[in-house]
């Protein structure tokens, strides 16, 4: 038999042994593909000016993924190497080189690689014709199916495997070439120690470390760039600490409560878990340090998501915005260029006014979250408001005199319901009447009121200094991008002389939420979706690799009489145990952590299913669902072959 | 305590049987201390397993206590090992990741026994046996006859009845045999245990006060120490050897 045959057997063992880092090499193949496929697309990316930049931002994750996924691969192979260390061990006693050995484990590796990378290829196919319609929906363009074969993006998968792989087995190569037969052949199953001996230094650090999470934690909420940090640092210190501090402790916990040791299973349980202290410390650290990150990454990429959005809804109910702040001027010059290069059906142009003084906005600045743009309440003519819900097809609303009425964002909607105080214009006094909710185009500087803007009878608004100008128009077809470029290069012109103008086209506001949304969520679930399937991997590796070992313990305990529905008990509960432990801490520092970044946005942009709980909810959900898949798979396989017939 | 009647045990398809036991009968009471003999492939380790309810038979009885174990369902069976039985393995069979103090209070745990009481029951046996001092060591840490003598004390600390050894001395050097050995003679004769030990090594048989011989599934012939020495009685076992032929090399 050549060592061809041998290797490419070994391989068939390897990718059957291990197959769940072989699905998570094929996944992380497909995965690289499918966003090596978006890199090359000149579809996708001329889809908007700004989605140019798109290739930077993957590739820019790409590397990150590369690292991770060099990491996750050289430490399955050195597990490998460990593992099967008595059958290297046997190789170089019957007479092979140590060079012909690693060349063996070399090929042996390539060939899994090779088999992933391919099997990955076909599924990132699959995979890239989702993204693409993703990306389609998000730019409102139609979605028709087009197999997309670029040899470019499989270039590049390939280059990235090259990496990923060169790293890994520079590693292990040197390792089997120092290997000694003895070494090799009689690995000892010793129990790992304690890393941290005395109770009383264990003790120290296991505070420390719960000191530094909860530091840490508060420190990534302030949202402050230095502090964030230092913020990560101690969490990464918190999460070593602590696993290693809490690791030497359970045994000293149950070597003083003997009572609580002998109950039950806990003692199988707790033993499994310290029998490989000082590994499965680091191991648990590493992996709730990639949970960490996985959740705030899902987090983070829901929250960025819901801002593009949740600002583009609220100026792009009509098609284009223009306000001025300089009130010696006024829209003439893009009226014109509108005019002349854009159906326009409707439009309207017309004054906001400032209110006699702020008492609306110190009521909001008092009992909510406001951001306030303006130093009085903005005022605007009722026959404006009455000409503009025309436009927008909104049901017709009736002011009699001597009455005010409130148009808002939904945010402040309840808030305003409770606001029956009447307020004076020009010494009149106005009681309140009705609260309106529709979408006006009241976010921002310059536009219809700041959040909220009140509707006063005309001849009242007119007695006012004017806030600034406003022109609004519904066009036939959406404002191009090219048109947007110049409707910009009007602006500049005009900046030289005056102040700048606030231009919102509505076509605009949604397509840089769309490549927003691409340049920066996807490239963040991307990540978060490699993280978790790294750990989830190795911790499945870590598990299925100890089955001898549960397969003796279980075996033993059946002939020593445990009844097999106390077995399944009993496994149940390590494996509880193993995998609940470090997805705990990150859900105890991601919480708070997300919940504090959905409050940097302005107040009323996270509404509907981009609500702060929604967010947490799906980012949580989305988090535990990939590691359940795991859970499950591990569970199973592991039941299968550890408990006895 | 123990009765084997007419017990028998085939392997293989309808085409091919083997049978590894053959209509083995005899009888053990309490507190005695028997060896069975045989070569390789005599059924000796068949039989051992039939009697610790890990293999069942294929036609006969086994009693224990009067009790019959072929009508016991498998919830029962776990019951019946883990009070009744107890296991002393050629290859120790103690658990990697728990102390020789965890590894003995197992059995204890397994059998519910109040947690508080645990150490105690512990640490008597282990006196007994001369192992109080690795009580805290894990198995990779001590040798192969303190492991063999944490596994008798293991097999016994529940107050199980019957004490199976297959092949204890198995994997042990001579010394450590030979205190093995006084150790079960011991734990018979002064705690009153009841043991049933399989072993192809004569030395360890001339320990027993009764040895069974069997020779390809059936039994072969039957030897009582009585008064003798057991050196005397070593003799005598090798000259059953002997008889049975063909296998004193696995003997010397």
């Amino acid at each position: 038999m050549t060592y061809f045959k041998l290797s490419l057997r070994n391989a068939r063992r390897q990718a059957r042994d291990y197959l769940v880092y072989f699905s998570t090499i094929v996944m992380v193949a497909a995965l690289l593909y499918a966003f090596n496929g978006l890199i090359f697309s000149q579809e996708l990316q001329s889809l908007a000016l700004q989605m140019r930049t798109l290739p930077m931002m993957i590739v820019m994750v790409s590397v990150v993924v590369i690292a991770i996924i060099s990491w996750l691969v050289s430490y399955t192979i050195n597990f490998m190497l460990t593992r099967r260390s008595r059958e290297f061990g046997i190789y170089v006693l019957i007479g092979l080189e140590n060079t012909q050995v690693a060349r063996l484990f070399f090929l042996e590796n390539m060939a899994v690689g090779g088999c992933a990378l391919g099997l990955g290829i076909l599924l990132g196919n699959l995979f890239y014709q989702m993204l693409r319609a993703i990306v389609l929906t998000l730019f409102g363009a139609p979605y028709t199916f087009s197999f997309v074969f670029s040899l470019r993006a499989v270039g590049l998968t390939l280059l990235c495997f090259a990496l990923i792989y060169l790293f890994a087995q520079l590693k292990s190569r040197k390792r089997i070439r120092f290997m000694k037969i003895h070494e090799l052949i009689y690995f000892d199953r010793q129990n790992e120690k304690a890393v941290i001996r005395t109770g009383k230094r264990r003790r120290k650090v296991f505070t420390l470390s719960l000191v530094l999470g909860v530091l840490g934690t508060l420190m990534l909420m302030t949202g402050y760039l230095p502090f964030g940090i230092a913020g990560a640092t101690c969490i990464i210190i918190f999460l070593y600490a602590f696993f290693l501090s809490f690791a030497s402790g359970v045994p000293a916990y149950f070597d003083k409560r003997q009572e609580k040791k002998y109950r039950g299973q806990n003692l199988l349980v707790f033993r499994t878990l310290t029998s490989k202290l000082a590994t499965m410390g680091v191991v648990m650290a590493t992996i709730a340090l990639l949970f960490t990150a996985t959740l705030v990454s899902e987090g983070f990429g829901l929250i960025l998501q819901g801002l593009f959005y949740g600002r583009a809804r609220e100026n792009s109910c009509f098609d284009i915005m223009i306000g001025i702040s300089d009130l010696r001027q006024d829209q003439g010059d893009y009226i014109e260029y509108l005019h002349d290069n854009v159906s326009v059906e409707a439009e309207r142009q017309y004054q906001v006014y400032q209110g006699d003084n702020a008492q609306v906005r110190d009521y909001l600045l008092k009992n909510t979250t406001y951001y306030a743009y303006h130093q009085y309440d903005i005022l605007m003519a009722y026959s404006d408001y009455a000409a503009l819900r025309e436009m927008l097809g909104y049901s017709e609303v009736t002011l009699e005199q001597g009455q005010y009425l409130i148009h808002c964002r939904t945010y402040l909607e309840d808030l305003f319901n409770e606001y029956t105080q009447s307020i004076s214009v020009g010494g009149q006094s106005l009681g309140a009447k009705s609260v309106h909710s529709e979408p006006l185009g009241q976010y921002g500087w310059e536009v219809n009121g700041s959040d909220y803007i009140l509707v006063v009878p005309d001849a009242l608004a007119e007695q006012c200094p004017v806030s600034h100008l406003l022109y609004v128009a519904l066009t036939g077809e959406p404002i191009s991008e090219e048109q947007y470029t110049e409707l910009n290069y009007i602006r500049k012109v005009r900046s030289q002389y005056h102040d700048y103008d606030n231009i919102i086209v509505g076509a605009q506001e949604e397509r840089e939420a769309a490549s927003w949304t691409a340049m920066t969520v996807f490239p963040l679930y991307y990540l978060a979706l490699v993280l978790t399937m790294t750990a989830a991997t190795i911790l499945t590796i870590q598990l299925l690799s100890e089955s001898g070992r549960y397969r003796r313990q279980f075996g033993l305990l059946q002939k020593l009489g445990m009844d097999s529905r106390e077995m399944a008990g009993a496994l149940r509960r390590q494996f509880a145990v193993y995998y609940a432990m470090p997805a705990i801490p990150p859900l105890l520092i991601g919480i708070p952590v997300l919940w504090d970044l959905t409050l940097m946005p302005e107040p009323g942009i996270l509404t509907g299913i981009s609500h702060p709980a929604v967010i947490m909810g799906i980012a949580v959900g989305l988090y535990l669902l990939v590691y359940a898949i795991y859970v499950l798979l591990a569970y199973t396989s592991l039941k299968r072959s550890v408990l006895p017939e | 305590m123990l009765e084997v009647k007419n017990i028998e045990k085939y392997y293989g398809s309808r085409n091919n049987v083997t049978k590894a036991l053959d209509r083995v009968s005899f009888q053990v009471a309490d507190g005695e201390f028997i060896a069975i003999m045989g070569a390789s492939g005599s059924g000796k380790t068949t039989l051992l397993n039939c009697i610790s309810t890990i293999d069942t038979v294929s036609a006969g009885d086994i009693l224990l206590d009067g009790e019959s174990i072929a009508d016991l369902s498998s919830r029962e069976l776990a019951r019946f090992r883990r009070e009744k039985l107890g296991f002393v393995f050629q290859d120790f069979n103690l658990l990697d990741t728990l102390t020789i103090e965890e590894n003995i209070g197992l059995a204890l745990s397994l059998n519910h026994v109040d947690p508080r009481a645990v150490q105690e029951k512990v640490r008597n046996v282990a006196q007994k046996l001369n192992i109080s001092d690795i009580l805290d060591k894990f198995p990779y840490q001590i040798s192969g006859g303190q492991k063999q003598r944490a596994a008798c004390a293991r097999a016994m600390v529940a107050g199980q009845s019957l004490l199976l050894a297959d092949e204890p001395t198995g994997a042990l050097d001579s010394k450590a045999s030979k205190n093995l050995l006084e150790i079960m003679t011991q734990m018979n004769e002064e705690m009153g245990a009841t043991i049933l030990m399989v072993t192809h090594d004569a030395y360890s048989a001339s320990y027993a006060r009764r040895v069974l011989f069997l020779k390809d599934g059936r039994l072969f012939n039957e030897l009582l120490r009585g008064e003798r020495g057991r050196g005397v009685f070593y003799h005598e076992i090798l000259d059953v050897l002997a008889l049975l032929g063909g296998d004193i090399s696995d003997v010397l």
